[in-house]
């Protein structure tokens, strides 16, 4: 009896920690079904209104396939200049190898609003307009250090004498790395990939500053609509973006194991 | 005719010699073990053999062609490595197949031949676990199946035991042997354990800071050590200092050993002071007093066959002794007590420094 | 002399190869050449050239004028205003990294102390928020935070209060906004050191006499200070220069550094004045990491930051 008081104190200690970090997200969910023209929770009624209305709202749509075109290309760039970088830390000895590290690690040290002022002023200067790779590149630079991080924790408690038992076996460095070497760190990569996109897609500080009328992601729409309006369609829109990203989550997890990368990082 | 050929090879780390000119010539189907301390430059030689390291210098020469500046996956060689190095992405099936598959062998073959390697090892059945599905033993075992599967010229095994218990080691050995003669593949093995050196090699080289002190057969190895340094690595010794007498003629010479005299068959400078190794089961106890070198009785171990006795004598000289139960009832020997010791001069190891 | 020859031809072909090898010493620049080039050029770069445009005075037509000055620094450093915004964006991050100690804790504990499929579970609930879009969830807190929002009307609905509070566009706002943001990194901070005790140092303590909860102080808390210390310096450093939630949740009102440097450059279009604003920000959250770290190495207990 004495042992069990304070378990239950720390359930529900911990019930109301979830409580709180549902919270936000929930209400989201829920206030895009009502039939009022404002925002209420809970909602008043239940209706799909506010979905149908998105037809008239082409520009959310817009923004979202771009924002997932930039995900897609920071995601897929970053991940395969970041694990070449992260072998070469890994594997390779050579003079200035912290230097290097720090910085690529430093994006998440420096403030992203500095980084975005930063390079909308080179952009200007050297003349480089607004487009989806002038955001691609910023934010190549905001996710390496996520996947190097992963992927170099991949690499690291590598045994080498795989790679060894397959070149002695016959296979050439390029056989090596891509049919054991990745296959084996693909949890790190893949880990370093979801969240580049991740990321990527969720950007309002660098894209705030490289938008132009039509290069604007899904953040910066809804951050400035919301500015301006307080009607549901943007509960709507975050609905569908939530439900995305879980339907992703799970997907990935089914297809791919991926709930391997967080159960070994809490081990 | 030597197979295996490794002429003047050198390699340096940061200004080391850590493999130092080593010459050594392997005959086709021999198992020759590597045999040495760590750092004495065995895994070192062993991966310059593989090729996962460049040699500083000299050749490496298989079946008449010289190999050593071609990459690892030309070598046509099958390792065994001490952790399995399985992959494991890959069922076992998948593992042993894979060199098959980059030499582009058919299906049909490569089904036929996977399976014939599993049965050599006696994984027959295991083909669709995966490597974390399996014992350290099994592991092991598919490395090999994995390794002969793609009929290498030489099968290097790098301490491929040291990763498994007592029992198991032993039962791996004597497979390993019994494949290796099977199939009749030229194999080095290198190792750290004696014991395991002295029972599955045809020869043993054993290695010393770079270079190889002795390449013998395990009995030469063990009974005419030819260094100091063999000597004291191999088996147990004790260290006895003899003066010599006098020189008799041109092949004999009187030594005396702590007082214990003995005609030694090797020609010796008078008055000189020479160290020799004898091993502990090669002295014998006599229970009579003035038998030989006399010795006080410092305590007995009973080891099962034989009890260990160990003794010092008047000038505090710590001696080790080794006698079969059958030859010495260990309760006739008493703690504390005087006896004495003497060996066949034949037995005395040279040192040669 | 066949086999002769064909030796020698061997060896010529080695020496090439061998011209090869020593090229191969050299892949690692290539390997780090995609990823240099774009810090050098895009990051670097950028972040040098702003340096510089912090010490430039302001024209009102171009943005940067041609003129070197110091005053963008000493407008700032001598305007109570300004310095009034440093401390509460300093202070805004205290609270967050307090709060944030104080509810990843017992999360984290019991993460750990549960089983393998229980702990999976909650492990994604914890790490789900990151997966989740930061606007989105901003946005949620407005419709719970808002005079007419879910608290609010909760609260008057049970008559604890007459009239709506004010919580949004407050500090309670963002502190609430930048916790939820910023937990998970530091329940995974605090994890990674639970999971680090040996549990036979647990049993040590027990089996001297040590009742659970002398254990629990004496034992696993002094073991995690490394854990909370080094989620600290994430959550602390993330916090202070964090946008997004600030920007959404404390608006105008709750003006915070970085928000004063969007400002600064978006809407008064006054390039050097935000940069120096923004060089400031940095120069505080690089010299809060080096008295952290300085502490941990200095104090005896303290573990390397992982």
């Amino acid at each position: 009896m004495r042992k069990a008081l304070p378990k239950f104190g720390l359930n529900f200690f911990c019930l109301l920690v979830y409580i709180f970090l549902a919270a936000p997200i929930v209400v989201v969910l829920f206030s895009s079904l009502t039939t009022t023209e404002y925002i209420v929770f809970p909602p008043k009624g239940l209706t799909l209104r506010w979905y149908t209305e998105l037809v008239n709202h082409p520009e959310f749509m817009q923004s979202f396939m771009l924002s997932i075109g930039v995900a897609f290309g920071t995601a897929i760039i970053s991940t395969v200049i970041g694990t070449m970088s992260s072998i070469a830390v890994v594997r390779y000895q050579f003079r200035g190898k912290t230097a290097i590290m720090q910085l690529v690690g430093s994006p998440l040290l420096i403030p992203t609003v500095v980084f975005g002022v930063a390079l909308l002023q080179f952009y200007s200067w050297i003349g480089l307009a607004t487009s989806p790779a002038a955001l691609v590149i910023g934010h190549i630079i905001l996710t390496i250090p996520f996947v190097m991080r992963l992927v170099v924790a991949s690499l690291v408690g590598f045994d080498r004498s795989i790679e060894q038992a397959a070149m002695n076996l016959g296979a050439g460095s390029m056989r090596v790395f891509f049919q054991i070497t990745l296959p084996i760190i693909k949890s790190g990569v893949i880990a370093g990939a979801i969240f580049a996109f991740i990321t990527s897609f969720d950007d309002l500080t660098v894209a705030l500053f490289i938008v132009s009328t039509d290069v604007v992601t899904l953040p910066v729409r809804i951050f400035t609509y919301m500015q301006y309006q307080y009607d549901p369609i943007i509960t709507s829109v975050s609905s569908i973006v939530i439900l995305l990203t879980v339907v992703l989550m799970v997907v990935i997890e089914r297809v791919l194991g991926v709930g391997k990368v967080f159960e070994s990082k809490n081990e | 005719m030597s197979y295996l050929c490794l002429e003047n090879v050198v390699k340096t780390f940061n200004k080391t010699e850590v493999v130092k000119k080593m010459n050594l010539e392997i005959k086709q189907g021999e198992l020759v073990s590597f045999l040495g301390p760590s750092g004495c430059g065995k895994t070192t030689t062993l991966n310059m053999i593989a090729g996962f390291l460049e040699v500083d210098g000299g050749k490496i020469v298989v079946d008449g062609k010289p190999v050593h500046l071609l990459p690892p996956n030309k070598r046509e060689m099958g390792m065994v490595f001490q952790n399995y190095a399985l992959f494991p992405h890959m069922t076992v099936f998948e593992n042993v197949a894979y060199g098959l598959k980059l030499r582009k062998v058919s299906k049909d073959e490569i089904k036929s031949r996977v399976a014939e390697a599993l049965e050599m090892v006696r994984l027959t059945g295991y083909e669709k676990r995966y490597p974390r599905e399996l014992s350290g033993g099994q592991q092991q075992r598919v490395s090999l199946a994995r390794a002969l599967v793609i009929k290498p010229k030489v099968l290097l095994l790098d301490e491929p035991l040291s990763n498994l218990d007592a029992k198991l080691r032993q039962e791996m050995r004597e497979e390993i042997v019994d494949i290796q003669k099977r199939v009749g593949i030229t194999t080095i093995f290198v190792t750290h354990d004696q014991e395991e050196a002295l029972a599955i090699s045809d020869r043993i080289a054993v290695m010393y800071e770079g270079r190889i002190e002795q390449l013998d057969t395990p009995v030469e190895i063990y009974n005419h050590p030819q260094t100091d340094f063999v000597s004291r690595f191999i088996g147990e010794v004790n260290q006895v200092q003899g003066k010599v007498v006098k020189t008799l003629n041109n092949q004999e010479s009187l030594v005396s050993f702590y007082g214990y005299e003995q005609i030694l068959t090797r020609h010796l400078a008078k008055n000189s002071v020479i160290d020799f190794y004898i091993r502990p089961e090669k002295i014998h106890i006599s229970l009579e007093p003035n038998d030989g070198i006399v010795v006080k009785v410092d305590r007995k171990m009973f080891l099962g066959a034989k009890t260990r006795y160990i003794l010092h004598n008047k000038e505090n000289k710590h001696i080790i002794a080794d006698i079969p139960n059958t030859v010495l009832n260990p309760d006739h020997v008493q703690e504390g007590k005087d006896v004495s010791i003497q060996w066949n001069s034949e037995d005395l190891l040279a040192t040669k420094k | 002399m066949q086999p002769e020859t064909a030796y020698q031809e061997q060896e010529l072909l080695f020496k090439q190869k061998k011209k090869n090898l020593s090229k191969k010493r050299m892949d690692y620049l290539l390997l780090l050449l995609p990823t240099l080039g774009i810090f050098i050029f895009f990051f670097l770069l950028p972040l040098f050239f702003l340096f510089i445009t912090g010490f430039k005075t302001f024209d009102a037509s171009s943005g940067v004028g041609n003129d070197w000055t110091l005053e963008n620094y000493t407008k700032f450093l001598s305007d109570t205003f300004y310095l009034g915004v440093l401390w509460r964006t300093v202070k805004i991050a205290l609270l967050t990294t307090l709060v944030a100690i104080v509810i990843s804790f017992p999360v984290a504990y019991q993460i750990t102390k549960a089983n393998r499929r229980i702990k999976n579970y909650l492990t994604l609930i914890v790490l789900s928020p990151l997966l989740i879009s930061m606007v989105i969830r901003c946005y949620g807190w407005v419709i719970l935070l808002s005079n007419n929002g879910v608290v609010n009307n909760a609260l008057l609905k049970f008559g604890w209060i007459d009239k709506p509070l004010t919580l949004l566009y407050t500090e309670f706002s963002v502190v609430i906004g930048m916790v939820h943001v910023l937990f998970p990194y530091m329940v995974l901070s605090i994890m990674g050191s639970l999971e680090r005790i040996d549990p036979s140092v647990i049993r040590a303590s027990q089996n001297l006499g040590a009742s659970p909860i002398r254990t629990f102080f004496s034992i696993v808390l002094p073991l995690t200070l490394p854990g909370i210390f080094a989620g600290s310096v994430m959550v602390f450093s993330l916090g202070i220069s964090s946008f997004v939630t600030p920007a959404i949740l404390g608006g105008p009102q709750v003006k915070v550094m970085s928000f004063l440097t969007y400002e600064q450059v978006a809407v008064m279009l006054n390039w050097p004045y935000g940069s120096a604003i923004g060089f400031l920000l940095i120069f505080i959250a690089t010299i809060t990491i080096i008295i952290y770290s300085k502490l941990l190495t200095t104090s005896k207990k303290g573990v390397a930051i992982q």
